[in-house]
């Protein structure tokens, strides 16, 4: 009797331990890193880096993006680009709600590419400029007319770069200032439950996701932790499971790789395509004569900096194009034009031809972290190697962007561009004549102004035979090569640290911008 | 005139001296702000990636930020006498609402850390005068000179180390468990904060501790050779009874006055303390605005800390002539 009972009790623990693990595997809380904290979730206004960590799980585009970079649907089932390339056609989804009940429509896509993408939203104008009205025939058909062709527009659809937002909480209302910008509504697989300031964001799955047995997981956490060691601390203790944009540094990450519970990967940044460069003052000298910036490019060791500051993550910049755009064919390996290893005599012909020796300059650091100082005190050096003197100046963000971008106070400025899925996305506001623009932020603040580059340009953005277009980036990569406004130094490659049992996270091309909605833990 | 009497009219009379005071911080505050190159809009449009000049003209112009200097302070002084701190437009929200949500962790953290510094300052501090030139004298001094001299964030990273990911003990960081989401005012609750709090308190204290510790340890050996203790030796009183009753409640009052002024400074927050272990405090949300150039909130918690440290000076001297009788308020 006393045995039964036990027996029957243990079978009973048994059980339940089992319906625990089988519930583990579905479900539980994410923790990811979000820093800085964000200054709102207005994903359809801002692209700042820790709102695209929080709002793709939010809100959703028209497509998303597969490992390889493909499109996949998302809430556009399918999509038809017309012979001409001047319309395309997208099915929407049926059936998929906002999660506040309302129903998801074509006139919400309307709203948002005419109304808000267009307008407001930082890259929005480029990506979509091209278009020049949206029908809607029915409830689940959005026809895009374009006045050119514009085949990078689809690679600029996914949830981080272009967010659906709702219109009927966004009509009306002044856009920059909505309510929704802090509580956003969205279709995506998580809503948004609380924002506790100074501590952490709260998403809860949603339960009327359109993606049937979507999402895996309960919650999504993002939680802000100022101190980078602390962040490696948590990570380290299982605190946090998930931490990306060098939210570890790579210090950091180089140690916790080699423990079995945290993997490290480079992968799910290949949308994003971050380049780190120089840009000059062209317009004044010593850097107005192309072969003192060449001088420049060529005294630096660009696999030094990489192996000694980024512990190895990163390749030697081969031209203007990011090697990421051989998928798409624009990287031309042939206009290769980048010195791989440094030659100092070589950069001091130069300098000698140009009449610019023994010169003084300051070089501007962006203030993103500790790495950039170290790599501008590497670079003082190696500049002083061909008798440039350097002075090294690191401010804060505001007085930085400021000194660069609206005051044009400065000679040569180490910087990183997001060069994103396609050159007219993420190349062309660095060069074009037409990006010479006072004020605004991470364009062309070289203003090197080139006509035949900018002739090539326009051609680039509206030629939709692929052939063609791999063709004049090519022109494109040779110029840029002979001129240098900006000096490339190198790909790089950014962390994602995350514990070992969270699983497809990755699914997805924007791989931290994602949606999340397949990820799980096996434990 | 009654002592009641004296004592409000000395109350009065500190806050009338008090206005100008912090009208003068608000003022200085406000241009020494202003001196800092770019703005809030510059920080936003950063992040953002780009943004176009009109749109930042427009926000600009919604900030409040084209107007003059002395018509944006006018404008800011007006509101501050209407008790209106003003909008973060970071936040997209009230100024107040902001502060007053960060009040409670800093407030969590400041009293926890004043009393453990205060009475372990205390005893440590009493150890060490009642054992003068021991071994014991030695090691307390020395101890609170290696804690005084060891930077702050650096003793926060050792115990997370130690005792966070080495012992398992206590967190790393932030307030509570984010996975939990327990009720505010749940047992559990109660228990997790409390869990967190206890490295960020420690680590904080060490530094105030090694402070009153030294004083208390003073105060001690000075008062030891007053008068009073002569005649009090002279009486036929113990040691012990001089030691505990006489000389050790003289000496305190140094120290109460010394935490009455900290009490004060660390309403603001300590920046170190609260990024080491993310903890939600004012001394962070003052230091990212500072970097965001969200100048409404930065003055606004710049202001309140000035009313507090002014409202706590006021309360300290009171408590000062309570303790003592012979210091007169007036």
């Amino acid at each position: 009797m006393k045995i039964t009972k036990w027996i029957s009790g243990a079978l009973t623990a048994v059980t339940m331990v089992a319906a625990a693990t089988a519930a583990r595997a579905e479900g539980g809380t994410l923790v990811m890193l979000v820093q800085p904290e964000p200054p709102s979730l207005a994903s359809y206004l801002s692209t700042s880096g820790p709102i695209g960590l929080m709002a793709p799980k939010i809100y959703e585009g028209l497509l998303d993006y597969d490992k390889d970079l493909q499109a996949v649907p998302s809430l556009a089932k399918s999509y038809k680009v017309s012979a001409d390339g001047k319309t395309v056609t997208f099915n929407l989804q049926k059936g998929v709600k906002w999660h506040d009940g309302e129903p998801f429509t074509s006139a919400d896509v309307q709203f948002t590419v005419m109304e808000v993408l267009s307008k407001i939203h930082p890259r929005g104008p480029n990506s979509f400029r091209e278009v020049e009205s949206i029908d809607t025939p029915d409830e689940h058909t959005a026809i895009f007319n374009l006045k050119n062709p514009a085949p990078y527009m689809l690679r600029a659809l996914s949830g981080y770069e272009s967010p659906m937002a709702p219109k009927h909480l966004l009509e009306g209302e002044d856009y920059r200032s909505a309510p929704l910008g802090n509580k956003p509504v969205g279709t995506g697989p998580f809503k948004f439950v609380e924002w506790k300031k100074g501590q952490y964001i709260r998403l809860d799955k949603n339960e009327d996701y359109w993606k049937e047995g979507l999402p895996k997981l309960d919650r999504i956490v993002g939680r802000f932790i100022p101190d980078a060691s602390t962040r490696t601390a948590a990570m380290e203790n299982g605190e946090v499971h998930y931490g990306a944009y060098g939210a570890i540094p790579n210090i950091d990450a180089v140690r916790l790789r080699e423990m079995d519970s945290i993997g490290v990967t480079t992968d799910g940044y290949g949308m994003i395509n971050p380049m780190a460069l120089i840009e000059f003052d062209t317009t004044e000298p010593p850097f107005d004569d192309p072969k003192v910036r060449k001088a420049v490019s060529m005294a630096l060791d660009r696999q030094f900096l990489i192996d000694n500051i980024w512990f190895g993550y990163g390749q030697p910049a081969t031209s203007a194009l990011s090697s990421n755009f051989g998928a798409t064919g624009l990287h031309d390996a042939e206009a290769a034009n980048y010195p791989s290893g440094p030659n100092v005599d070589e950069a001091k012909k130069l300098l000698k031809e140009a009449g610019a020796e023994d010169i003084s300059i300051t070089l501007d650091l962006i203030p993103y972290g500790e790495d950039w100082r170290r790599a501008g005190e590497y670079m003082k050096q190696a500049l002083g190697d061909i008798g440039i003197k350097a002075d090294l100046r690191y401010e804060d963000v505001p007085t930085w962007l400021k000194r660069i971008y609206a005051d044009y106070d400065f000679d040569m400025n180490v910087n990183y561009f997001y060069q994103l899925p396609d050159p007219v996305l993420g190349v062309h506001r660095h060069y074009g004549t037409d990006q010479i623009r006072q004020g605004t932020h991470f364009v062309n603040s070289s203003r090197y102004s080139n006509p035949d580059l900018d002739a090539l340009l326009v051609k680039g953005a509206q030629e939709p035979d692929a052939e063609k277009r791999a063709a004049i980036y090519s022109d494109v990569q040779k110029i840029l090569g002979d001129d240098k406004p900006v000096a490339n130094l190198f790909e790089m490659n950014f962390l994602t640290v995350y514990d070992s049992s969270l699983k497809d996270h990755d699914t997805s091309a924007l791989g931290a911008y994602g949606s999340f909605s397949e990820a799980y833990f096996d434990k | 005139m009654s002592r009641t009497a004296r004592r409000l009219r000395y109350v009065l009379k500190r806050l009338l001296q008090a206005l100008p005071i912090v009208l003068a911080i608000v003022v200085v505050n406000f241009f020494l702000l202003h001196m800092a190159e770019g703005d809030a809009v510059d920080v936003l449009a950063g992040e953002a990636g780009s943004a176009t000049p009109e749109y930042m003209a427009e926000l600009r112009a919604k900030f409040g930020l084209d107007q003059p200097l002395p018509v944006q302070l006018l404008v800011y002084l007006k509101n501050v006498f209407s008790f209106d701190l003003g909008y973060s437009f970071r936040h997209e929200m009230p100024v107040l609402d902001l502060v007053l949500d960060r009040f409670v962790p800093t407030l969590l953290l400041m009293v926890s850390t004043i009393l453990l510094a205060v009475g372990f300052g205390i005893v440590l501090g009493l150890l060490a005068a009642t054992g003068l030139n021991t071994w014991r004298d030695t090691l307390i001094s020395i101890f609170a000179l290696v804690t005084y001299a060891t930077p702050l964030f650096w003793v926060g990273l050792m115990f997370i180390v130690i005792f966070a990911l080495n012992l398992g003990w206590f967190p790393t960081s932030g307030m509570k468990n984010v996975a939990a989401f327990n009720d505010t005012w749940s047992w559990a609750n109660i228990k997790d904060v409390a869990h967190h709090l206890v490295l960020p308190t420690v680590t904080l204290s060490l530094f105030y501790l090694a402070l009153y510790t030294r004083l208390m340890r003073a105060s001690m050996l000075e008062q030891a050779g007053m008068d009073y203790v002569t005649t009090a030796r002279a009486k036929g009183l113990t040691e012990n009874r001089i030691m505990f009753v006489h000389v050790l409640r003289n000496a305190l009052l140094p120290v109460v006055t010394m935490a009455g002024v900290q009490v004060g400074a660390l309403i603001g927050g300590s920046v170190i303390v609260e990024s080491v272990f993310a903890w939600p405090g004012l001394g962070m949300l003052a230091f990212e605005a500072l970097f965001a150039r969200d100048l409404n909130l930065l003055l606004g918690i710049f202001l309140l800390s000035a009313l507090l440290v002014v409202a706590v000076n006021l309360v300290v001297d009171i408590i000062y002539s309570s303790l003592d009788p012979r210091i007169e308020v007036g």
